[in-house]
């Protein structure tokens, strides 16, 4: 943490000079409006952790008690290893590869500070379902990350006293802003040599096609029945993420063959597997697509939706 | 020119889908509706009706009554303007959620983007949240810790100002070189509106910020919780609570009801769905000021805290989407901006950067907003290689590609801001290229 001392020092002195001769109004209150924000008020929403530890709630968790979470809510976009599904972050991996030509960012190859995945995890992850996971569940989760990342042992306990103390490798190459970091200049006349021009293209056609709204075909849609209505909002919100881009081996919500295919087995079984979890040949199926605050009913109804909609 | 438009745009896009590998082509096909239905429309009735509404005929709306007041109490765009829309690049993210789209900047006039076209950028979704649960609280190192309401915070003087809104990857997809053969989507992410809102300065004064308060962590209330951390002399400076846009309460895509907005910076730091700021002595290094937002050097060290936008500009006529038709008169125009103040200067070439002429600034020209730039221009059909260069009040002129990738290289993703090119061909369409 020394270091970061040392920064924090350095854009004190360089804020002092901005601020000098423009400080806040020492009056408070002056327009008396807004209530005053209680103890209670302040810690529901005061979720916020910073490198030092502050923030950080009492708790803890073991890299094996993490091992199993990790599997069910986050592995079905990140990967098992944190290898990443799809276009979805990879979380471990790629040390040493910053200066390559592709670098590979993760936790472990990237992040300055431990601190920031347990903040991450505690208020967007999971993704369908963010600020869901329990403190505990929170430390278990982040001990693991960080065990994908061999940059704790299979036996470690994370805990509010040794996050702050757990030394990111890459913390050391991060530095404030230094722009502006070119110098071009106003020339007006054989600025250069016209012969030496090179034009390179475009590398490849991949420029989207630049179709119109979509709400042209809504017209030919088959109409839902009413629970497929009622799950649409839960796939929206919950499903879409893995069944949308077909990760993890889920069924994309067009592809009439795969669904054809699972709904030999009946919709009950189809839906019992949304609801408890399922490992298949290509992919796993986390309880509730990871998303435990659903209702069997709200799954139920999803399902539906994703069965009947084109 | 509309048949010239028409043409054009149908080439274009067959040589596109030669470009594409097999399996996107087939994607792209899926998608079923094609270019510019607009665009199509507006052609296909020109010619229907070519022999009765066009002079010396009178035109049959002449002859008839329109529709009545209120008929869209909520007025939309001509339908003959469909094809003006935000759009998205989809292998770009993982899905739509968390993702972005782009303004239409190749359609749109003067500096002022309409709402519904303002570019978005979500991290978990656009949430909808209700103004009367919605409360921004303000705490940490402050003598009065305060909850806002949507009302207390309109019942506060309120302050208006014209300011770009731009997210730092604009551009990002061509580091390694030119890509998207589209304005829209070598640029789009940018857009352009007059805010308004409370100071957050006048707030600060509000619940008494203590001496040692020097960062503050602003906070959203979206899924993804979005945070960052903003040094207390941009707060002092010109940061706004916004809950207006263009004369209307903020759009849901743009934060409604209530966001942050750091004019100059990158727009991530504009927390939009504000729900909290917590004034702290260090900043807190989060997510999307570590993982994300910092920009990767060659020497494998990375740049933090990059917050503004340097000076850049692109030249929105002609371009892909807005080819020139026969040799003739033609206007040259653009967009040039800066993060660090107005605009002072715009030259523009038409020979890849030998020879540069200025051109004239149009209309507005307003610190931290987007700048209209002019030259008219007589082509004789020639090709050419057009480029536009603009320089801000602090005397910065917008780099060559080359010289940012000399300070830069090719993997830091955010604030590629170099001088663009494009390839005027002899036919008048245009390629996006780059120049080494």
């Amino acid at each position: 943490m020394f270091s970061l001392n040392k920064v924090i020092i350095v854009l004190s002195i360089i804020l002092a000079t901005f601020v000098s001769g423009n400080t806040v109004a020492a009056e408070t209150g002056h327009f008396g409006l807004g209530t005053k924000a209680t103890k209670a008020e302040i810690a529901g929403w005061d979720i916020d952790v910073r490198p030092d530890g502050q923030g950080l709630p009492k708790g803890q968790g073991s890299v094996s008690q993490g091992e199993g979470m990790y599997e069910a809510k986050c592995a079905s976009c990140h990967g098992m290893f944190g290898e990443g599904e799809g276009r979805w972050p990879p979380l471990a991996g790629g040390e040493d590869s910053l200066t390559e030509d592709r670098p590979h960012k993760t936790v472990g190859s990237y992040w300055p500070y431990a601190s920031t995945l347990w903040d991450y995890i505690n208020r967007a992850m999971p993704f369908p379902a963010p600020q869901t996971l329990s403190v505990e569940e929170v430390y278990a989760i982040s001990a693991y990350v960080l065990y994908l990342n061999d940059l704790v042992e299979d036996d470690f306990v994370l805990t509010q006293d040794n996050l702050a103390s757990i030394k990111m490798p890459n913390e050391a190459n991060f530095y404030m802003d230094d722009r502006p970091d070119t110098s071009n200049t106003r020339c007006m006349k054989n600025c250069k040599d016209p012969k030496k021009i090179i034009v390179v293209e475009s590398l490849r056609g991949i420029t989207p096609e630049q179709e119109a709204s979509e709400s042209s075909t809504a017209a030919s849609k088959p109409k839902l029945s009413a629970a497929a209505i009622e799950g649409k909002a839960t796939y929206t919100s919950s499903c879409v993420v893995c069944h949308g881009s077909g990760v993890a081996g889920a069924p994309k919500l067009d592809d009439k063959e795969s669904w054809a295919k699972r709904l030999e087995q009946g919709m009950d079984t189809v839906v019992k597997h949304a609801i408890d979890g399922y490992m298949g040949e290509n992919g796993m199926m986390p309880p509730k697509g990871g998303n435990l605050t659903l209702t069997d009913e709200q799954v139920k109804n999803a399902v539906q939706y994703m069965v009947e909609a084109e | 020119m509309d048949n010239n438009k028409k043409e054009s745009t149908k080439d274009y896009l067959g040589k596109l889908a030669n470009q594409v590998p097999e399996n996107s082509r087939r994607d792209f096909l899926k998608q079923g509706v094609k270019f510019s239905s607009g665009l199509a429309a507006t052609v296909a009735s020109g010619s229907l009706i070519a022999n009765n509404n066009l002079p010396p005929n009178v035109p049959s709306w002449s002859k008839s009554l329109g529709t009545g007041v209120v008929s869209t109490p909520y007025g939309i765009p001509s339908k003959f303007e469909t094809n003006v829309i935000r759009r998205t690049v989809p292998w770009l993210t993982a899905d739509k959620i968390s993702s972005i789209s782009m303004s239409p900047i190749q359609e749109l006039k003067g500096i002022i983007t309409p709402n519904g076209l303002v570019f978005e950028r979500y991290h978990a979704g656009a949430p909808t949240v209700n103004p009367e649960e919605h409360r921004l609280m303000i705490h940490g190192l402050v003598d009065n810790p305060l909850i806002f309401t949507m009302d207390d915070l309109m019942q506060f003087p309120s302050e208006s100002a014209i300011n770009f809104l731009e997210c730092p990857a604009n551009g990002g997809m061509e580091w390694r070189g030119p890509q998207m053969e589209a304005l829209q989507f070598t640029h789009g992410m940018i857009s352009c509106c007059e805010w308004t809102g409370v100071k957050l300065s006048t707030l600060l004064a509000e619940v008494g910020v203590q001496t040692k308060g020097k960062w503050i962590l602003a906070e959203g209330a979206d899924g993804a919780g979005m945070s960052r951390s903003i040094p207390m002399d941009k707060a002092l400076d010109d940061a706004l609570i916004v809950y207006a846009q263009n004369g209307e309460m903020l759009r849901p895509e743009q934060g409604y009801p209530v966001r942050l907005f750091n004019p100059g910076w990158e727009g991530n730091t504009s927390v939009k769905w504000l729900r909290r700021l917590e004034i702290g002595d260090k900043p807190w290094h989060h997510r999307e000021e570590t993982s994300k937002y910092t920009d990767l050097m060659p020497d494998g060290r990375s740049r933090r805290f990059s917050y503004e936008q340097e000076a850049n500009s692109v030249i929105t006529s002609p371009c892909p989407e807005n080819p020139w038709g026969q040799k003739g008169s033609y206007e040259i125009e653009g967009l040039a901006w800066s993060g660090r103040g107005k605009i002072k200067q715009v030259d523009v070439s038409i020979d890849g950067g030998v020879t540069w002429r200025p051109a004239r600034l149009k209309g507005l020209v307003l610190p931290k907003a987007l700048t209209r730039f002019s030259l008219p221009f007589k082509w004789d059909g020639a090709p050419g290689l057009l480029q536009s260069r603009a320089i801000d009040e602090t005397g910065y002129v917008q780099p060559t590609i080359s010289q940012l990738r000399d300070a830069r290289g090719t993997n830091s993703i955010y604030h590629k801001n170099s001088i663009h090119t494009w390839k005027l061909q002899s036919n008048g369409k245009i390629k996006n290229v780059q120049l080494k």
